[in-house]
């Protein structure tokens, strides 16, 4: 079973963090984002099961897609990878519905614990 | 004058490595503070050290300046500057809440940019592989001549400076404090070579 993924964030380098974290099967056909609104557009016209989610972003941050997500009820699995470590934030954005808080740099391990956790590999 | 000229992946990864540190510096004040603190994308240039003494300060004693040096492996070092407005620094003791008797608001200020600055560059210089080292924070009088009195008596060449400039606003209130790394030429080609390391790994 083949799963769609979209990276969002506005480092290209952090992109690529991930998109190397990640195993092949979800690596090969990922798509990215450089802002919340290129997210947003991509989640509108395209269904996505996993989405990759950076908070300190230009154009519309990380709190603006989850909001714009749960309004129009677009519901893939998100993980937060973020610098913002903030307790507050991390409660922040599992009550807007993402599935996990992960800390910048992410960490190969930590991420793949994440997807095997809810069931992408 | 030789200038950093960073590219658009070094500067991006540059850009990623101070998000991550200021991420980490952030968390920190706000638990210092006990309060919540937006955070926003920060902006980092490169100016020559005299045109930035020049624009620090327009009028005489306008702010605190708290200054540190750091030293690393591999040639990194640098001083870092926390610039205070005059009302931020005026409103740090009422969010620090101290008690009046407890320590003066010049201690408050040193004691929260130390936080701040060693927080900062120990996960900047983790993500390089690197440790830091520190001096003593000092408080220096807000005006250009005591930060360029400051900065003649460090025993390096000052030409170029690395401005990051980071705004934190706290939720109730607005605080903003500058955060700029003066490093020496040799220091900042010895930070691009290891840029250049990272982004060879991807």
């Amino acid at each position: 079973m083949s799963f769609s993924v979209l990276v969002c964030d506005d480092s290209n380098m952090a992109r690529k963090q991930v998109l190397r974290s990640l195993p092949e099967q979800l690596s090969a056909n990922a798509q990215l984002a450089k802002n919340g609104q290129e997210a947003v557009e991509l989640l509108r016209s395209q269904q996505f099961d996993i989405l990759f989610l950076d908070l300190t972003m230009p154009v519309l941050d990380g709190l603006g897609v989850l909001q714009a997500l749960k309004d129009e009820n677009i519901t893939p699995a998100i993980f937060v990878i973020s610098a913002d470590i903030q307790p507050e934030m991390q409660n922040k954005v599992l009550e807007l519905g993402a599935k996990a808080f992960l800390r910048k740099p992410v960490q190969l391990e930590v991420l793949n614990t994440n997807l095997k956790n809810h069931g992408f590999i | 004058m030789s200038e950093l000229n960073l590219n658009e992946d070094q500067q991006d990864c540059l850009q990623e490595i101070i998000n991550v540190a200021m991420g980490q510096a952030s968390d920190q004040l706000a638990r210092y503070l006990d309060t919540f603190v937006y955070l926003k994308v920060p902006s980092i240039e490169q100016v020559s050290t005299l045109s930035l003494i020049e624009t620090l300060s327009s009028n005489e004693n306008s702010a605190s300046v708290v200054s540190q040096g750091f030293f690393g492996y591999e040639g990194i070092r640098g001083e870092a500057l926390l610039v205070y407005k005059p009302k931020d620094s005026d409103r740090l003791a009422d969010l620090l809440g101290y008690e009046p008797d407890e320590l003066s608001v010049e201690e408050q200020i040193i004691d929260l940019s130390s936080i701040l600055t060693t927080t900062f560059l120990n996960v900047f210089a983790k993500q390089i592989d690197n440790q830091m080292s520190y001096s003593a924070p000092r408080l220096l009088a807000g005006s250009q001549s005591a930060v360029s009195d400051h900065l003649a008596q460090q025993s390096f060449n000052w030409d170029l400076a690395l401005k990051v400039k980071i705004t934190y606003q706290v939720t109730d209130y607005s605080f903003n404090c500058d955060m700029i790394l003066f490093i020496p030429e040799s220091a900042i080609n010895n930070i691009k070579a290891v840029i250049d390391r990272i982004l060879e790994e991807f």
